[in-house]
């Protein structure tokens, strides 16, 4: 059971940090002139943060089938990314992944 | 009204993966005997998935305020760069809208601002595109955590419905990868989180961000020298 005055002051706390965080360049966005060499910088940003999103998770993942070691999201996600390159349907590929992730755990 | 509609139809096929992720979350708040009103009252003013899961977990073990705030800022950093990149588009917005957008910015709904920039032609395009992800983010995301909370994890396992939030990123980052550029900071930051993960208070995350951007940003500066 959590404190109640403990819970509140660490989600007050929490709430203005993180709406702090999100904010601050957007509430800055019309008094900050930002150059074409920042502007090209932000198009790096999901390389950047996207992948350190998706292989930890899906390559530490602790997996059941013994032939592929264990890493069965692994191999399956640089499937559907492969997949993912010539048909852009995020609605296809996690399906083709769920189903993949399906059949081989079945198989 | 339509890039709105737009918006809300770039991240409808998300919704697979956020649904069993709220669940998660909402049920981690019941084990936590939360009372539904905290539980509302963590959702709605936090409203990140990551954070509100470690923050609660250190929370049901009493650990120290500033342990459980660094931790669940720490988490949240990265909303730092996508503030940046969202920027530029909100130049002429109100107030309100401002912070309507930062509030509502979520991984996924910055992912299908970045993946459809191509499409907008005014800034006022772009938010309307941008609200109406976050929009639809928001009432998935509320409703899957309340439902976690009230029925437990209710996402049959068999499906692995989990695995849906990472095919997702894949499937909204490939059409980000417009060049070689892109794709060597990619895979630099596939590599280099592998590495990284097991760093503490999952402070892995942005240190492999803040290298990668690094790597991007000596890779624009090159290209300007040549």
């Amino acid at each position: 059971m959590i404190n109640g005055n403990y819970f509140l002051i660490n989600v007050t706390l929490l709430t203005i940090g993180t709406v702090i965080i999100r904010g601050c360049f957007i509430a800055l966005s019309a008094k900050v002139k930002i150059s074409g060499q920042i502007k090209e910088l932000f198009t790096y940003i999901p390389a950047a943060i996207f992948p350190a999103l998706i292989i930890p998770t899906t390559f530490f993942h602790q997996g059941t089938v013994e032939w592929l070691q264990g890493k069965e999201r692994f191999v399956i996600l640089i499937a559907c990314s492969l997949v993912c390159y010539f048909i852009r349907s995020t609605l296809f590929v996690i399906t083709l992944g769920l189903i993949l992730l399906y059949l081989v755990r079945v198989i | 009204m339509k890039h709105f509609k737009m918006g809300v139809h770039s991240v409808l096929p998300i919704i697979s993966g956020i649904i069993p992720f709220g669940a998660v979350v909402g049920s981690a708040f019941a084990e936590a005997h939360l009372s539904f009103w905290q539980a509302v009252l963590m959702n709605t003013f936090l409203y990140a998935g990551a954070a509100q899961l470690a923050t609660t977990e250190l929370m049901t073990m009493n650990a120290a305020i500033v342990v459980v705030v660094a931790t669940g800022l720490i988490i949240n950093l990265r909303f730092l760069l996508y503030s940046a990149a969202m920027s530029p588009y909100l130049q002429d917005a109100s107030p309100l809208i401002k912070f309507l957008c930062a509030f509502s910015l979520t991984d996924q709904s910055y992912a299908a601002m970045s993946g459809n920039h191509d499409k907008f032609t005014t800034n006022q395009e772009a938010t309307s595109f941008y609200l109406g992800t976050a929009a639809c983010m928001m009432v998935t995301w509320h409703l899957s955590v309340m439902a976690g909370f009230i029925f437990g994890n209710f996402a049959p396992a068999a499906l692995s419905l989990d695995y849906a939030i990472p095919l997702s990123f894949v499937a909204l980052l490939i059409p980000t990868l417009r060049n070689k550029n892109h794709k060597i900071v990619a895979l630099f930051s596939s590599i280099i989180s592998l590495f990284f993960f097991g760093l503490p208070l999952k402070t892995g995350l942005m240190v492999t961000s803040l290298l990668s951007i690094t790597l991007a940003w000596i890779i624009i500066q090159r290209k300007r020298k040549t």
